[in-house]
């Protein structure tokens, strides 16, 4: 049988505990409301989380969806976890909590049908999918250092300007 | 045994039920969530209570030794001199309704930043105090006593709330939550405890004018810097009259505008605007903030503040004011201004256009028109002479700025003035426009850089609406009626949207306006090229002069 077909029925069920997990990095409190609020504008960091979710299962099973394609989907929510609170490893090792929960729900069935090696080539797709938020990570997290330099030279651009017109002025003409 | 942790266990997930209830849950001061502390000589300039060195991250925060004292005595005289504060405390019957309301919870998922349990963290105090349930059950019915801990706990909820008021909308019961956030913060500053972003704009206000605390002589030359600026684009250069006795109008507008970028260019739109239409008007030096710092320090500060706006009516002799694109201004001159400084002084009358003849009866107890309101109807008696082409680059999108649009209910203007000076507008999704508009994340003196990293989380929202328009129908711009706005959307923009440009209204307005006498334009406010069917064409001929019709409203 093939690994594609298999995998494809498990995809509810793993990309819900998907989900589950990353909801349960977040205070108890707040866990009810992400889960039952489905608006993508008043409740966007579950909509993020199922987004990249749906595609992150296709991309590790070995859909044909293009590296930009999965980037694209994925960068909101992990863009989300650069900014919240949480050490990098937190942040991103959400992403490798597909791996337990794969190997719940797909191994068992794989193995049954004597794919080991294209369940191997799964986890290894996540691999790659981490990698790719990685770069995103840290695109984000520069973005966030730039704009607080480029906000102070902003706040005081014009005053800047006037300077450099001031007679023995210290400030170099840009 | 490999002593590496699984990923599971470095994301450590919570346990299925918290050990600690929400009661014994301490925030945590890590760099990027707090704003930095006012500086103590800041503090004596202002006369602040208890000016001392403290450091949010550190254990001890050097408070009074009987700040508990100092507290409650401050608590009893707010509720005293607050009967809407002795309310808020008493009625809310934590129906849910704002909680999933507010940008900051739903950027950060942390419980006590839903605008209810923010407001327990005070009402429990009260509880303790003036309920007699719970003087007699505490802690069972909610009841806390003050610690340490707690005064920590609101300074850091406190600074997590940019009282946009979008929870208050939905309250069946229409608590304020942002007026117990602004007590909370007053309680503080009686201990001493205030941001240095908020103090340092404070006194330089106080002092000198505005935010930045640049002398007038000096104010007064980057406003010339700018009206220069405008003759490079347009070959006019619009009168820049300070000070001006006896002149009709006053306008005051932030002063962001003059100093920082991309305000400058909104600056640039009301100096050509007001020239074009021969307006008998001043700017003031001295009162040349509009934003109002002291609105997120206390009642009195902000009284302090506003005063001055009627102080330079007066000594100036003008008939009203005119203010400009501002966001907390305007919710201090709608909501407070009368309480605060009001009557107006006796020199003032009842605004009207000088070039319309409209009487602005909404601005009859103030005496101040917001520009909006002033240049839309401008627009709608067909007094302007716009070229929308000259914005055709522009698919730009509206950001209602929470103030106008749920302080004052300023919604339709602006739209119509957009719609006269852009080709291309397109609106955000209706559940974070209009008066459930989303906050930038960074209003009400949060807009400092060293929160960034919590800026993106609160504005997360707006952008989050921004990029789905920005990748469904193309918008590459949003335009807003407030500087804190225009400072802190570029960032926000970047982030979550990148390749969308922010603006204030009046700058695309005066990249529309058609000047008598102008050279042909080829750039625009920014000095950037403007697009291809706005540039004049070769035998000398502009598409200039395609003057908008005046629709009804």
């Amino acid at each position: 049988m093939n690994a594609l077909v298999i995998l494809r029925d498990l995809k509810k069920e793993t990309v819900d505990g998907w989900v589950e997990a990353v909801f349960a990095t977040y205070p108890l409190e707040t866990t009810g409301f992400l889960r039952t609020k489905n608006n993508p504008f008043t409740n966007p960091v579950a909509h993020m989380t199922r987004e990249a979710a749906d595609i992150l299962f296709d991309a590790i099973i070995g859909e044909d969806i293009e590296t930009d394609k999965v980037a694209g989907a994925i960068e909101r929510f992990v863009k989300l976890r650069a900014v919240q609170k949480g050490e990098p490893s937190k942040s991103l090792g959400v992403l490798y909590v597909m791996k337990p929960i794969l190997r719940k729900t797909a191994l068992p069935a794989m193995r049954k049908a004597n794919l080991l090696s294209e369940y191997l080539e799964c986890e290894s797709r996540l691999d790659t999918v981490a990698l790719l938020a990685f770069d995103i990570y840290m695109r984000a997290r520069e973005t966030l250092a730039e704009s607080r330099i480029r906000e102070i030279k902003n706040q005081y651009a014009q005053l800047a300007r006037w300077a450099q017109k001031l007679e023995g002025s210290p400030v170099p003409d840009e | 045994m490999a002593k590496l942790p699984t990923p599971q266990m470095l994301i450590a997930s919570r346990p299925p039920f918290p050990a600690r209830d929400w009661f014994d849950t301490k925030p945590e001061f890590i760099p990027g969530s707090y704003c930095y502390p006012a500086k103590v000589d800041t503090m004596e300039l202002l006369h602040m209570p208890h000016p001392h060195e403290w450091d949010p991250s550190g254990e001890n925060w050097n408070l009074p030794e009987d700040w508990e004292k100092i507290l409650c005595d401050a608590f009893a005289d707010r509720l005293e001199k607050h009967r809407s504060l002795k309310l808020f405390m008493d009625i809310c019957v934590r129906c849910g309704a704002c909680a999933d309301k507010c940008q900051f919870f739903l950027g950060t998922n942390d419980p006590k930043n839903m605008p209810v349990l923010r407001a327990e963290l005070l009402r429990s105090l009260y509880r303790r105090d003036y309920t007699m349930l719970g003087k007699i059950l505490g802690r069972r019915v909610g009841a806390r006593s003050w610690s340490m801990d707690i005064v920590k706990e609101l300074f850091y909820y406190a600074y997590q709330c940019t009282e946009c008021r979008r929870c208050s909308l939905y309250c069946p019961y229409g608590i304020d939550t942002a007026e117990i956030t602004m007590i909370v913060r007053e309680l503080l500053h009686e201990v001493g405890l205030g941001l240095h972003w908020i103090m340092d704009p404070v006194k330089n206000c106080s002092f000198t004018g505005n935010h930045l605390g640049i002398q007038p002589h000096s104010f007064v030359e980057i406003v010339e810097m700018l009206a220069d600026d405008c003759e490079t684009v347009t070959g006019i250069r619009p009168k820049t009259p300070f000070n001006k006795k006896n002149a009709e109008i006053l306008f005051i507008t932030p002063s962001g505008d003059v100093f920082a970028e991309p305000g400058i260019y909104t600056f640039m739109g009301y100096l050509l605007l007001f020239h074009e239409l021969d307006l008998d008007y001043t700017f003031s030096t001295y009162a040349s903030e509009g934003g109002n710092f002291g609105s997120f320090v206390s009642f009195n500060m902000a009284k302090k503040l506003n005063a001055k706006m009627y102080a330079e009516a007066e000594r100036l002799n003008v008939k009203w004011i005119l203010g400009g694109e501002c966001g907390h201004m305007w919710r201090v001159i709608n909501q407070y201004m009368d309480t605060y400084n009001g009557p107006s002084p006796a020199n003032m009358t009842v605004p009207v256009s000088p070039v319309t003849g409209t009487v602005f009866d909404v601005a009859k107890s103030t005496k101040m028109v917001h520009i909006a309101e002033f240049t839309a109807d401008l627009i709608y008696h067909d007094k302007l002479k716009l070229n929308p082409k000259r914005n055709a680059n522009l698919v730009t999108t509206w950001h209602d700025s929470c103030n106008p649009a749920r302080g004052m209910g300023l919604l339709e203007e602006p739209r119509y003035i957009l719609r006269h000076v852009c080709e291309n507008f397109v609106e955000m999704p209706e559940n974070t426009i209009r008066e459930q508009t989303f906050c930038c994340g960074a209003g009400s003196g949060l807009n400092t850089e060293e929160i960034m990293e919590l800026r993106m989380r609160s504005g997360m929202p707006r952008g989050n609406a921004l990029r789905y328009v920005q990748q469904k129908y193309g918008v590459n711009h949003m335009a807003c009626v407030c500087a804190i706005d225009r400072a802190t959307l570029p960032p926000l923009a970047d982030y979550w949207a990148p390749g969308c440009t922010i603006s204030g209204l009046h700058e695309l307005v005066g990249n529309a306006l058609v000047m008598k006498g102008e050279q042909p334009r080829t750039m625009n406010l920014r000095q950037e090229d403007l697009p291809e069917e706005a540039m004049p064409q070769e035998e000398g001929e502009t598409t200039e002069g395609q003057a908008t019709e005046g629709e009804g409203r």
